[in-house]
């Protein structure tokens, strides 16, 4: 009996306390009458829903809408880490609004509130790059790659840009890195073999190509770099194959596949 | 024909037509060599990480911050490989 008694009296407890468990309001109600601290959480407020309006706009392409909500949101000069990643935000927008030297300015004033701020770095990297400033962005890839020496994008940004610039070396360096890490990763090993191309190691290019090759044999690119590389060793029975085989396989790219024809024709048996 | 005739007159010839050969051939490499330069061209640029929440890049949750520290391509968000048949 006693302990039907108790079993009741404990159900009965429980139940209370799940009647009145108090879940948390989404904005919590002022505890305040001052005025300013009044201000300031309305304020706080405005910054969340602004969040939340231009996160939306930008999941769905509207990017003139995103960029009014994040220029409203640094209007209210919110503190950290709102104000560089309103910045960081605000700069995707103008991005793809075209408006790259605005998205620039609010990756390098994201980065200066924020100096670890990896992704405003690996994003301002590819603007940089847009606005064809080779070295701003290798001075940013510089950066990016001296605070994450392994990140995988970090050397994959910092060798494409060093390829566009025309410092092999260093190319050569970052995507041999990478590689340590992604050996399944064919992009890397082309990349690595225009490093090598440019650097007249010839067989290093030929053996990152086929390595490449290995993985994806339909790469027509690869294929067309390998035809060049078989092609400056003096092999033209084989450059003119790999040309012809690029040919075929880059249906998807006729500016390739003309090239390839045209090298492939050209070359005299 | 005198050995002198041949000195003056076939050895002009010959030198002349070597010259000619060897320019076709300078001229031949010479337009492959145009036909390549800058057809070797860089991988894409890796597209821009995406937007992040007002909560900041520090933790877990922040997707782009990971990705900007990945060691992985995949993780990274790098130009995925081309696909094979």
């Amino acid at each position: 009996m006693r302990v039907a008694y108790l079993a009741v009296l404990l159900f009965g407890l429980l139940s209370a306390t799940a009647l009145s468990q108090a879940y948390p309001m989404r904005t919590p109600v002022p505890r305040t009458t001052s005025v300013p601290a009044l201000r300031g959480l309305a304020v706080d407020r405005e910054i969340e829903e602004r969040f939340r309006i231009g996160l939306d706009d930008e999941s769905r392409g509207n990017w003139k809408g995103a960029a009014a909500e994040f220029e409203r949101i640094l209007a209210l000069s919110p503190a950290e880490p709102k104000g560089s990643t309103a910045r960081y935000d605000l700069a995707i927008a103008y991005a793809n609004l075209g408006r790259n030297d605005d998205a620039a300015a609010q990756l390098r004033a994201a980065i200066a509130l924020d100096p670890g701020f990896l992704a405003a770095m690996a994003n301002l990297i590819s603007v940089e790059l847009a606005r064809g400033d080779l070295a701003a962005a290798r001075a940013v890839a510089d950066r990016y790659v001296a605070l994450d020496p392994e990140s995988a994008r970090a050397l994959y940004s910092r060798g494409i840009v060093a390829l566009h610039a025309g410092d092999a070396t260093t190319a050569r360096a970052d995507f041999g890195k990478l590689l340590h890490a992604n050996p399944s990763y064919a992009i890397a090993h082309y990349n690595l073999a225009l490093a090598e191309e440019r650097l007249q190691r010839y067989d290093a290019a030929e053996r990152e190509l086929r390595s490449a090759l290995a993985l994806v044999p339909t790469y027509a690119r690869a294929q067309f770099a390998l035809g060049v590389v078989l092609l400056r060793e003096g092999r033209r029975r084989d450059a003119r194959d790999a040309f012809s085989k690029a040919s075929r396989d880059a249906v998807a790219d006729p500016a390739l596949q003309n090239i390839a024809t045209a090298m492939r024709d050209s070359i005299a048996i | 024909m005198s050995s002198a005739l041949v000195v003056r007159i076939v050895a002009p010839v010959l030198a002349a037509a070597a010259l000619a050969c060897g320019g076709a051939a300078w001229a031949k490499s010479a337009s492959l060599e145009d036909m390549l330069a800058g057809q070797l061209i860089a991988a894409d640029v890796p597209a821009m990480l995406g937007p992040i929440t007002s909560a900041g890049r520090k933790g877990w949750e922040c997707k782009p911050e990971r990705a900007a520290s990945a060691q992985g391509s995949q993780a990274a968000e790098l130009p995925p490989d081309p696909e094979s048949p």
